[in-house]
């Protein structure tokens, strides 16, 4: 399949989760808790899961999935990947806090090649593909450059206490881009964080320790936005992923004020990998 | 006689190809900006270029002399030097111009096929001297190719009226100024009979796969459908604004013959550009059908014609991507999610229920091709 057809098929199957979603929005749902309080799973997210890989199957049967419920589904047929969450945001949705999202994104040869954030409740599709572009439903969208003290930021922090002792470190460097800028939310959805980035609602975003699925679509739209991307991976088996995206200015800045994660020389020796874009 | 200069932003269509024939090149000078490079070097190095008036079976030329075409930002100089601006840019660039006009006293003529627009940029910009022109002729962005080896910037117009809110009436030219109410009159007979059918003309035309306007006339069913939209944007136009029948039944048939005429070559990718721009709510697709709706016509002709639209295929258009939204999502979705429309709502309801037959007749249409 070409770009434009796993674009076509990725905006399927990310609405369809959305429509489960929202099925059932404000209803009470059993939870699950995973690796802490904050890492939860619903029955949501799992129907939602289920559909967006029928539909992926209807349209290939030997597909390769990554998926937050279910891990790396498939083989290495050499074809690529689909990354899928189909609720980026269950703390959110469990809350009613309407900052929730589905994301589909298609990785091939270790890159990114479409990716699809949806974010039911406003019926928004962000969408985007390597030689097409990034869009927001009807339109084309741009990450506009702006200076740091006019800027808004997003971050988001693993919520898996992976590294408790590091969670001081964490806070610091929440505060540092807080204190200098208009803000720095955390909002709960990592992805629907990229989305707006794409489209220049937020000026710049960065994460630690975020897992693949929550990100990979979004990190594309940025790019393909204009943004600058930065990801290193802290943990290739359990799909971890550190990441900032930004237009240049505010790259360069906060590339500048979270050294620790970021930096080369904070790499050497880590295991971590460096990709920028 | 010393000419008086004269400032056009945008070197397309209208700008090029109609504006001339309003304010003659011998009583002023031709100053352009223009984005697209390769035109404006065109235009410098050649200095002029020519307009063709279709008559009735011919053309007649118009040799327009061209001072300079500048890169946007380029012509602040000259802006403090000449007796009008006239923009033709389109309504997504013309708000970009925000800050030229907000430092200057001479009138501002837009003709951006939107009667919004000048009145939100004399708010934005506190300048009173922006008002609206209606260009009521079709022009084409090209010209029939034996034109083009005459002159490679020939442009193609017609006969027409030049409608401009009088405020402007300082400015000499061959034109009707007139106050806003018989613009207001003007202005809907424009957006409905003229640019309603004229684009579903289009969308036809794209799916029979024609390069120009007249060629999707040419086919029954296309011609039909067009017919059918103007009917029915009478009809709206009769009951939702009182407009006089026999003028409307004047425009409607002045319309049709100007879809029909082959000398226009009227590019289909230029009518048929930006279908989301058409399709939003306050415009001649959407916006149109709800206006007949609230008049209580069921508006079945233009129905087909946003079906039209929806299935727009161009791979050099800034709303390409419709394709895929199309494509990707099911009639319910793309109506909700991309077209905005309430699942409560007649108009979505109604283009749910024709939409097979709606399909099935653009389908008949894409076998002619």
């Amino acid at each position: 399949m070409n770009n434009e057809k796993l674009l076509e098929v990725a905006i399927s199957a990310a609405v369809r989760a959305g429509a489960c979603l929202m099925e059932s929005y404000l209803q009470v749902i059993p939870v699950t808790r995973k690796e802490s309080s904050r890492d939860v799973a619903t029955p949501v997210d799992q129907t939602a899961e289920r559909e967006v890989f029928a539909l992926l199957r209807a349209y290939d049967d030997d597909i390769s999935i990554l998926s937050e419920e279910h891990g790396f589904q498939g083989r290495d047929n050499g074809r690529g990947h689909w990354v899928v969450d189909a609720l980026d945001g269950t703390v959110n949705y469990l809350h009613q806090v309407p900052f929730f999202s589905v994301s589909v994104a298609y990785v091939f040869e270790g890159v990114t090649q479409v990716g699809v954030v949806y974010a039911p409740l406003v019926d928004d599709i962000y969408y985007g593909a390597r030689g097409i572009g990034a869009f927001k439903n009807q339109r084309s969208i741009a990450s506009p450059d702006s200076s740091p003290r006019d800027s808004l930021f997003a971050a988001t922090f693993s919520g898996k206490n992976y590294e408790p002792h590091q969670r001081q470190e964490e806070f610091a460097l929440f505060s540092a881009v807080n204190d200098q800028s208009r803000g720095c939310l955390r909002t709960g959805s990592a992805a629907l964080n990229l989305a707006y980035l794409a489209e220049g609602r937020f000026n710049g975003c960065w994460g630690k320790a975020n897992k693949a699925w929550d990100i990979s679509a979004g990190l594309l739209l940025a790019e393909l936005a204009g943004a600058d991307v930065l990801v290193v991976e802290r943990d290739a088996q359990r799909h971890l992923l550190h990441y900032l995206a930004a237009p240049t200015q505010n790259f360069e800045w906060l590339k500048g004020q979270l050294t620790s994660l970021f930096s080369v020389d904070g790499l050497a020796g880590s295991g971590m990998r460096k990709v920028e874009s | 006689m010393k000419k008086s200069k004269l400032l056009i932003y945008g070197a397309g269509a209208i700008g090029r190809g109609y504006i001339p024939w309003v304010y003659a090149p011998d009583s002023y000078d031709y100053y352009y900006v223009e984005s697209n490079s390769a035109l404006r070097e065109s235009l410098n190095k050649r200095k002029r270029f020519t307009s063709f008036m279709t008559t009735e079976d011919d053309y007649r030329a118009l040799q327009v002399p061209v001072a300079e075409c500048f890169a946007p930002g380029a012509e602040a100089d000259v802006l403090a030097d000449v007796v009008a601006v006239i923009t033709c840019v389109g309504p997504r660039n013309f708000p970009l111009l925000e800050p030229v006009f907000r430092n200057i006293r001479v009138p501002v003529i837009c003709c951006e096929n939107d009667a919004n627009l000048p009145e939100q940029m004399r708010r934005n910009t506190g300048n009173p001297n922006i008002v609206f022109a209606i260009p009521d002729v079709i022009t084409s962005s090209t010209a029939r190719d034996d034109l083009l080896l005459q002159d490679p910037l020939a442009v193609i117009t017609e006969a027409g009226t030049f409608f401009a809110d009088e405020h402007a009436a300082a400015i000499v030219g061959n034109c009707a100024y007139v106050n806003r109410e018989e613009l207001a009159k003007q202005w809907a007979a424009k957006l409905y009979i003229h640019n309603t059918p004229h684009c579903i003309a289009a969308y036809l035309g794209n799916i029979l796969g024609v390069r120009y306007l007249h060629e999707a006339m040419q086919h029954p069913l296309a011609d039909s459908i067009v017919e059918g939209a103007m009917l029915e944007m009478e009809r709206m136009l009769q009951s939702d604004l009182e407009i006089d029948h026999a003028f409307l039944q004047f425009y409607s048939n002045k319309e049709l013959a100007r879809f029909r005429n082959h000398l226009l070559c009227d590019p289909i990718a230029r009518v048929a550009r930006e279908p989301f721009r058409k399709l939003a709510h306050n415009d001649r697709l959407i916006g149109a059908a709800q206006r007949c709706l609230a008049n209580g016509i069921v508006p079945k002709f233009l129905m087909t014609g946003i079906m039209a639209a929806f299935c727009f295929e161009s791979s050099d258009d800034p709303d390409f991507h419709i394709k895929y939204l199309l494509r990707s999502l099911c009639p319910e979705d793309f109506l909700r999610t991309i077209i905005r429309l309430r699942e409560s709502e007649a108009l979505y309801n109604l283009l749910l229920k024709h939409w097979d037959a709606n399909l099935a007749t653009i389908a008949e249409l894409k076998n002619e091709q």
